[in-house]
């Protein structure tokens, strides 16, 4: 399997592999090991402001380099936006940024799953 | 990249190093002493006539060469010269026994028996012949991949005419007892045995006659050849008969028509015969740096061998990684290592390995497994640099994977 020099990147670096604890940390994880692919985000919600802005991203992943690399980029990609259940980015756009395989796209929809369970997991002050 | 055979220290210089070659199951470098005999045939000056004119000295020079390689395979496997029958490789070695026995005998039985473990080269014909209406029974050999002789015997049936099982499994290692198989065939009576032999030469004692084996296949590029030439071996004094599967100037028996590649052949020949001469000592020196990459990476913690180590060659190490994803696995060893996951042949597809699977394995330790195949230019200083590759890969996407006993999540600090 050939990988782009983005997903290179992202699935060597991993910056944003991790997890976050403390207050006001929300949690949601999508898919299973024993599938082949698991992803966990963790984000930390400034809600001070009008508008509620991701403060802090982390992920974890059981997954192959398409998926750790899309995690990754995700997590560094979303901070400072607003907290939404939406990818700061289409899975379709992702696929393609990353030249993932169609065959994998059911993958990215587990990202995808991911990130909105953690977005719409409850907020604990 | 310049591909290197040993761990070079290029990275002093500010270059990327090559990662450390051990994929000697996929295929082996050709030994400069094998490349000087080819390339003897090859020029005018050398013995570039056709081996099958026999009307000038050109060709008698060739043929010369070509005879003189067929005793020197001979002699590796313990096979008479006039049973080497020359083809394009193993794979053609197998389909040339496969399709050739069925063919022969297709009017006194068209049962066949095999195993799960077998190469695609034995399996895939076989799922052609059930297509054509033959029947083949695939036996399951136990944990460690060793098949039970008398699993052989439970499945043969009055019109069963060829059992097929390999000597040494290309992704494991392990090696079948040939001998008791054979027994079981000859006291059948009528059934043929042949014999996937492509990844023994070299790597462990290899007794065609004495076996009482009636097919063998054998390939040069895994035993420091070239790749493009293997042999069927057919055994003349067992009274093998078989059916051609291509026609055109009667070359090898009748059996390979065409001409034959004299430079491929007096390859295979010469690295037989190096084979041959050198396999002891070098099993010894390569079990013991087998045993040292199994050390350094059992210490890892998760890591879990594949395939019966009392009975496995010298050469090959298969291990599978716990709690890490197979692909990302050996993404991030490919820079460092080069190495298989599975069969090379499969590799490509991504799928779990079948053999790990007919074993026992579950779908995610077959994906995350890593088959480790050491040769003649292996050295201490690769084996040292794959278990830091390894170690490094394994645990920087364990962490990157969390701490499996908390995945289902934990409370909130």
């Amino acid at each position: 399997m050939n990988y782009n020099n983005l997903t290179t990147r992202h699935f060597e670096g991993a910056l944003a592999a991790g997890v976050l604890t403390g207050r006001g940390v929300r949690r949601g994880a999508a898919g299973g090991r024993s599938q082949g692919t698991w992803v966990q985000f963790d984000m930390r919600i400034d809600s001070s402001k009008p508008v509620q802005t991701l403060e802090a991203v982390r992920f974890l992943a059981f997954a192959c380099p398409h998926v750790i690399a899309v995690s990754d980029w995700i997590a560094q990609t979303a901070l400072g936006r607003e907290a939404k259940p939406v990818l700061p980015e289409s899975v379709q756009s992702l696929r393609e940024r990353f030249d993932v395989p169609i065959e994998k796209l059911g993958r990215l929809l587990i990202v995808e799953d991911a990130w909105i369970a953690a977005v719409s997991s409850p907020y604990r002050p | 990249m310049t591909a290197s055979m040993t761990n070079q220290g290029t990275a002093a210089h500010g270059r990327r190093t090559a990662p450390v070659y051990l994929d000697y199951a996929a295929t082996t470098p050709v030994d400069p002493r094998v490349a000087a005999a080819m390339a003897e045939c090859l020029t005018q000056e050398g013995a570039f006539g056709n081996p099958g004119s026999a009307s000038h000295d050109y060709g008698d020079a060739a043929n010369a060469l070509v005879e003189a390689a067929r005793r020197e395979v001979a002699a590796a496997v313990g096979a008479e010269p006039e049973d080497i029958i020359w083809t394009s490789g193993a794979t053609e070695a197998n389909n040339l026994a496969l399709f050739g026995i069925a063919a022969y005998y297709r009017d006194t039985g068209r049962h066949i028996v095999t195993v799960r473990t077998e190469h695609k080269a034995v399996l895939d014909p076989c799922r052609e012949l059930e297509r054509r209406g033959w029947r083949v029974t695939y036996l399951v050999p136990d944990r460690g991949g060793v098949l039970d002789p008398a699993e052989v015997a439970a499945a043969l049936q009055p019109d069963t005419t060829l059992v097929s099982v390999m000597h040494v499994n290309n992704e494991i290692g392990v090696i079948q007892d040939i001998a008791a198989i054979a027994a079981v065939c000859a006291a059948h009576g009528t059934v043929r045995l042949h014999v996937d032999a492509a990844q023994s030469v070299g790597k462990c004692e290899v007794e065609f006659d004495r076996l009482g084996v009636d097919l063998m296949s054998l390939s040069a590029h895994k035993a420091y050849g070239p790749k493009g030439v293997g042999a069927l071996v057919v055994s003349r004094k067992r009274g093998v008969q078989l059916r051609a599967l291509q026609f055109g100037g009667g070359q090898e028996r009748n059996l390979r028509s065409g001409t034959i590649a004299t430079h491929q052949v007096v390859g295979m020949g010469t690295a037989f015969a190096l084979a041959a001469a050198t396999r002891e000592p070098e099993a010894l020196r390569i079990a013991l740096l087998r045993d040292r990459l199994w050390r350094g990476l059992d210490a890892l913690g998760g890591a879990l061998r594949n395939g019966d180590a009392a009975h496995s060659v010298a050469h090959l190490l298969n291990v599978s990684f716990e709690d890490v994803e197979g692909e990302s696995l050996l993404a991030a060893v490919r820079s460092s290592i080069a190495v298989s996951t599975g069969s090379a042949c499969t590799s490509a597809t991504q799928e779990p390995s079948y053999v790990l699977r007919a074993l026992g394995r579950d779908e995610r330790l077959a994906e995350s497994s890593l088959r480790f195949s050491l040769g003649r230019f292996s050295t201490e200083a690769d084996v040292e640099a794959a278990v830091a590759a390894v170690l490094r890969a394994v645990t920087r996407l364990r962490r990157i994977a969390g701490d499996p006993q908390a995945r289902g999540g934990h409370e909130l600090q």
